[in-house]
């Protein structure tokens, strides 16, 4: 019997490649909606909720696939939102889109690496990452790069895969794990002592399971459908074995050892100056 | 009681005010449709026979989330009756009505080759002194009745009674085809299908889509429902539709404590037989012979959804079926599935139905063609299996973009429906009025099914019918 594609290749994975290959994958899209990450629009919308973005706000969307928060950003706050991604086909696909939605003045994306951010330091009032940071190579890196970009007290909004990737399966260990942020999933304190090592301030953390439950549901009865599909052709064998990932990293959910996270961070005002306190007439501090 | 002001609180939610009808007298009556205790209650009161009560919808939350999905209706072209007594009591149908015809249904006869202790047409074996058995000439009149009202009917099915032993019974069918009627079902026990060896072939030949009463796998189902142990007839019958190439829909009257705990088995039981393309749940409904029963502890709608779900939970959920809009929402609940016999994945988990069925949130539907093929493939006129089924299902998976493969998988599903009928003590003239499936009676006129059941319609007939048989006769 032909052992057939394996997942890899299924999955738009080239070997030594790079996960942003795999979210242009027509299979890849399919199986996770045009969302592409947990939560969907709604958690876009809460993220964006909690970190205060305003209209006319200038945001940099770190990792911004196929624009579609950068578009929601645009059109439902009138944010004004740079994309910044590292598969060109993207840029120029979220390009295409944002225009077509009349929002080309608002929504501009760049090809780049999150590592060396392609923007002026300062230059936001906000940074947005969505279910990418786990994908980066050098974390500190990143929020090193996020923290440089934003103006002193702007905000930082992150939402990611938890875990102690330590205990997780094995199974979910692989390359396809790596695409789905499993492999280097951290638990939510992780986040947080990265953005503290970064030099932010916390604001707020949430976590949001369910959301996670519910889009590795949608790839598991996708995948399925796909084995519908093609029976026992040569791509069973790697469908099946998608499957199974699917179902090991459900029962990971379940058990609470994989979740979803959103954490609100904010780079401090100005080095060293406590932000001024009110006082009253009387020259007390308020409210004490 | 509120210690400050002395009043006290009412035990329900009363959500709105309808007219039914006394199930003693018959009388039309106001009726209140109440929420308690996360359940839909319908109460009334007759000045004769005092207070009744019946539970209408298990699951308060989803009676009121799904009204959303009431579709405007469609008039037909032809009404049959005025408006004189109000509703119940003009039907045929009269101005006031608010849907056309879905289904057609004709009782060609009321003599059966069963005695079934549920049955709601009082049919059987023994000699009736006021049966009836239809002519050829009588049904094609009311064949002609349904064109006229509704122009190019979607679905048409033969009941009883027991069709199938009519002499006349594949004429009929035939005539129903010859009109253009694109889904023409038999209603039938199967115990003819399975005793001769001729009949699903000639079926075949007509293109007759079977609706075959399925109750479940235990002897115990078999002999409350049916009165009788039928599971190898009826697993012969199936295997002569597959043979002959009938389509095949399982029609399960499901009862509490009798066999709710059998949905999920004759699910897969379905899945897995080559000539099932669907299976289609009834709440038993308490009219006709089947009285002695408690109208508080009946099984709905959302019963057998939760059933379903909780007996299939590697397969089903229940927001995967989705409320019918043509009707009350509340009255049926249908899902499609992808299906290969061992797998099977519902079709609302690839595409978001609620973004095309919702008809009182203002919203933009995504595309117009896709909302077209789902109201034809989530309507009382759809039976799996069917080429024009098929046809609607690819469409949808074309407009929302499924893989161009996936849309022949697609175009396959299997249908799963939820139909709760109304009797007497449920009977709500606000879903009456929306009723789409028709009893079509001798003198051409239609009535809403659960009206011609509950109301006395199905009285009046059989008794001119059995007048006209004697005096035939004499």
């Amino acid at each position: 019997m032909s052992t057939g594609p394996s997942l890899e290749t299924l999955l738009g994975l080239e070997p030594g490649g790079c996960c942003a290959s795999a979210y242009d994958s027509p299979a890849v899209r399919w199986l996770l909606g045009d969302e592409l990450h947990p939560g969907g629009d709604e958690l876009s919308r809460r993220l964006a909720g909690l970190s205060g973005i305003e209209p006319g706000g200038r945001v940099l969307d770190v990792a911004s696939g196929r624009g579609r928060t950068a578009r929601l950003l645009a059109s439902e706050i009138g944010a004004e939102v740079t994309g910044i991604e590292l598969s060109p086909q993207s840029v120029a696909a979220a390009q295409v889109e944002a225009d077509a939605a009349g929002l080309a003045g608002r929504v501009r994306f760049l090809a780049g690496d999150a590592a060396v951010l392609p923007a002026p330091s300062g230059a936001f009032d906000a940074v947005v990452c969505e279910c990418a940071l786990c994908l980066f190579a050098d974390k500190d890196d990143a929020l090193a790069e996020m923290r440089r970009v934003l103006r002193p007290g702007g905000v930082v909004a992150i939402s990611d895969v938890t875990g102690e990737a330590g205990q997780l399966p094995a199974a979910l260990l692989g390359p396809a794990g790596q695409v789905a942020c499993l492999a280097d999933a951290l638990p939510l304190d992780g986040y947080q002592a990265l953005l503290d090592r970064a030099g932010f301030e916390p604001l707020a953390a949430e976590s949001h399971d369910g959301a996670l439950a519910t889009l590795a549901e949608r790839v598991e009865d996708r995948l399925r459908a796909a084995r519908i599909l093609v029976g026992a052709t040569e791509y069973a064998t790697a469908i099946a074995e998608a499957i199974e990932l699917v179902r090991v990293a459900r029962r990971a959910i379940a058990a609470g050892e994989l979740g979803y996270g959103l954490f609100i961070a904010r780079r401090p005002a100005l080095a060293n100056v406590r932000p001024p306190r009110l006082r009253s007439a009387a020259g007390t501090v308020e409210g004490a | 009681m509120d210690a400050l002001t002395g009043r006290t609180s009412h035990d329900s939610v009363f959500l709105e005010l309808t007219r039914s009808i006394c199930p003693v007298c018959r009388r039309s009556l106001d009726a209140e449709v109440q929420a308690r205790a996360g359940r839909v209650f319908l109460r009334k009161r007759c000045p004769q026979h005092g207070e009744f009560e019946a539970l209408v919808y298990g699951d308060a939350e989803r009676y009121v989330e799904i009204q959303r999905y009431n579709k405007p209706g469609e008039r037909p072209l032809r009404l049959q009756t005025e408006v004189v007594e109000g509703c119940p009591r003009d039907c045929g149908i009269c101005p006031e009505h608010k849907q056309h015809s879905c289904l057609g249904i004709i009782e060609v006869n009321s003599g059966c080759n069963l005695d079934c202790p549920i049955c709601f047409a009082e049919s059987g074996t023994g000699h009736q002194p006021d049966g009836f058995s239809l002519s050829l000439e009588q049904v094609e009149g009311m064949l002609d009745a349904f064109v006229e009202a509704e122009g190019e009917p979607e679905a048409i099915q033969l009941s009883g009674g027991e069709p199938s032993i009519h002499p006349e019974i594949l004429d009929m069918l035939a005539a129903a085809k010859a009109r253009g009627i694109k889904l023409v079902m038999l209603n039938t026990n199967g115990i003819r299908l399975a005793r001769d060896p001729r009949f699903a072939p000639a079926l075949a030949r007509v293109g007759v889509h079977v609706y075959l009463q399925f109750d479940g796998f235990k002897d115990s189902t078999q002999l409350a429902i049916r009165g009788r142990l039928l599971q190898r007839e009826k697993l012969r019958a199936l295997d002569r539709c597959a043979a002959a190439g009938v389509g095949v829909s399982l029609a399960a009257a499901i009862e509490r404590g009798i066999n709710d705990d059998e949905v999920g088995a004759i699910v897969r039981f379905g899945v897995e037989h080559p000539a099932v393309t669907g299976v289609f749940f009834q709440p038993v409904t308490h009219s006709g012979r089947f009285l002695d029963f408690d109208p508080l502890e009946r099984l709905t709608n959302s019963d057998v959804i939760e059933a379903v779900a909780r007996q299939l939970p590697e397969w089903f959920r229940e927001d995967d079926f989705v409320p019918v809009p043509c009707c009350s929402p509340t009255c049926r609940a249908a899902t499609y599935a992808l299906y290969d016999g061992q797998d099977l994945v519902p079709l609302p988990r690839l595409v978001d139905v609620d973004d095309y069925l919702d008809y009182v949130t203002n919203r933009a539907v995504p595309d117009l063609d896709v909302r077209t093929a789902l109201e034809g493939l989530f309507s009382a006129s759809a039976a799996g299996g069917t080429e024009r089924t098929g046809e609607r299902l690819e469409c949808v998976a074309c407009g929302v973009g499924l893989p161009a493969e996936l849309q022949q998988v697609a175009a396959r599903g299997f249908m799963v429906v939820v139909q709760d009928f109304q009797d007497p003590y449920t009977l709500d003239v606000r879903k009456l009025r929306k009723c789409c499936v028709a009893e079509i009676v001798p003198d051409g006129r239609l009535i809403p099914f659960c009206a011609y059941n509950s109301v006395g319609y199905r009285e009046q007939v059989r008794t001119q019918l059995s007048e006209a048989a004697r005096n035939g006769v004499q």
